[in-house]
């Protein structure tokens, strides 16, 4: 196989490989809501979503001026020239 | 957007060396001057420790044979509690940006070289109740040429049980745009927009998030320093985004996903896939590596580079009404891989590191079928950064 064959095929590798990822993970995890002495897991740090708001940030900047979506994660960050 | 679970009322660590989110529990960080950075959090109450964090970040791309663009960026951070059911947030990004774009496709010319710099805040208020959480906030960004001023309100309900957090946000845009080619003058654009979120305490190791949001706009789109750039007026977007935290207990380690469905009335569909697993090293240490996929097809206005055969570049053939050479406008595909490294060094004082390379291919795009004729694009992205608690 030519490497540019391998190139064409590797979003299409990685899109499965995301895709077998939370097919095996949601298999497993019928809602199970926890108890408030359960939460200790969920209060880790890292459980947060977005627990790194500069670095947040910086990547939705970078991503909003070299792609065309955007968005998604909350309102009225405001715009700028750089798309 | 920052959401942290209903953990209010649960037990936190007794790890002495927490770092800073663990405690800042239930407030919303992200309110930073980009696009969709005002953060859905939750809604459960105010924090009761401050923190301040300072980065440096550095963005530098390439195409091959040619260095392309550099940005150079110091930004501060501020989360402060005030009395004890307010925060206040508070952010500072400077960009000092180098290099030279494209003027069509991959066209690099002399006339593209250019220095500039900006200037972006944003401030946020939130005022805690006993389920309910209500939050302001502005912001704006100030180049040479490009003037955004940016409100937003949101307000976020919590069930009793702290396992569920709905979200609602609006926020308008406003921006002044100068060019200075001169090529128009005082044009403006404005942006309303509306979410709606929901959070879910899934299990003891499970958080999961599902939004919705959609933007109207109207004003001025094109890109003035290119050639040829004719785009809509309008332009309406739709995002759904969905994220996913699991913490595996024997393992001690955290996989962070998500997945972004996009699209709006350019006619550009995409789609966002992430990935990363953070893993503790020791009792200091974490290291997280990443992974991100992103795939769009083409904006139904862009050309591909087949130039008119009676004038040649940049124009498309038959000088349609609507047209665009932006590569940004064209199918392709994106993957980032990168790796983050934090130090909490002790109970107050933590540092980070992260590099990220990131590479656009046409033929990369989910299916293989991306726009022809551009060239790849390459970029290193680096982040240092320190956090205090107070």
């Amino acid at each position: 196989m030519t490497s540019s064959r391998l190139l064409y095929r590797a979003p299409t590798r990685i899109a499965l490989l995301l895709l077998a990822l939370a097919s095996q993970v949601i298999s497993g995890c019928a809602m199970q809501p926890p108890q408030a002495f359960e939460k200790g897991n969920l209060a880790k740090r890292e459980m947060t979503l977005g627990s790194d708001p500069l670095e947040d940030a910086f990547n939705q900047h970078v991503y909003f001026s070299k792609e065309a979506a955007s968005g998604g994660t909350g309102v009225g960050g405001g715009g700028c020239g750089c798309n | 957007m920052l959401v942290e679970v209903a953990v209010a009322a649960t037990d936190h660590d007794n790890d002495k060396l927490s770092p800073p989110a663990l405690t800042v529990g239930s407030i919303t960080l992200a309110a930073l001057a980009l696009p969709g950075l005002i953060g859905v959090a939750h809604a459960d109450g105010a924090p009761t420790e401050g923190v301040i964090s300072v980065k440096l970040q550095s963005y530098d791309d390439r195409q091959p044979g040619l260095d392309r663009i550099r940005v150079i960026a110091p930004s501060l951070y501020v989360l402060a509690p005030v009395a004890s059911n307010w925060a206040l947030e508070a952010s500072l990004v400077h960009n000092d940006i180098s290099g030279a774009s494209p003027r069509w496709h991959s066209a690099i010319s002399g006339a593209s070289h250019m220095s500039d710099h900006r200037t972006a805040g944003t401030a946020r208020v939130t005022r805690y109740f006993d389920r309910i959480s209500v939050g302001f906030g502005g912001a704006f960004s100030e180049e040479r040429d490009y003037r955004s001023r940016a409100a937003s309100a949101d307000v976020r309900w919590s069930t009793p049980d702290n396992n569920t957090t709905l979200y609602l946000g609006t926020g308008l845009t406003r921006d002044d745009i100068n060019p200075v080619n001169g090529v128009v003058e005082n044009e403006h654009k404005r942006s309303n927009e509306f979410m709606v979120g929901a959070t879910q305490a899934w299990t003891r190791n499970d958080l999961v998030q599902f939004n919705v949001g959609h933007v109207v706009a109207s004003g001025y789109f094109n890109d003035p320093y290119k050639l040829v750039d004719k785009r809509p007026r309008e332009r309406v977007q739709t995002t759904a985004l969905a994220r996913w935290n699991h913490h595996i207990e024997g393992l001690g380690v955290t996989v962070r996903s998500s997945y972004r469905f996009y699209r709006d009335s350019f006619g550009i569909r995409a789609h966002t896939a992430t990935v990363e697993g953070v893993h503790p090293l020791g009792e200091r240490f974490t290291l997280t590596p990443s992974l991100r996929y992103y795939t769009q097809g083409k904006a139904d206005f862009y050309y591909d580079p087949v130039y008119d055969p009676a004038i040649g570049e940049p124009y498309p053939p038959g000088r349609p009404r609507l047209s665009s050479s932006d590569h940004r406008l064209s199918a392709f595909g994106a993957i980032t891989v990168g790796a983050k490294l934090e130090w909490r060094i002790d109970s107050r004082w933590s540092a980070d590191f992260k590099y990220e390379r990131y590479e656009q291919r046409s033929n990369w795009r989910l299916g293989g079928n991306g726009s022809p004729g551009l060239a790849r694009l390459r970029a290193d992205i680096l982040q240092i950064g320190f956090s205090r608690r107070f």
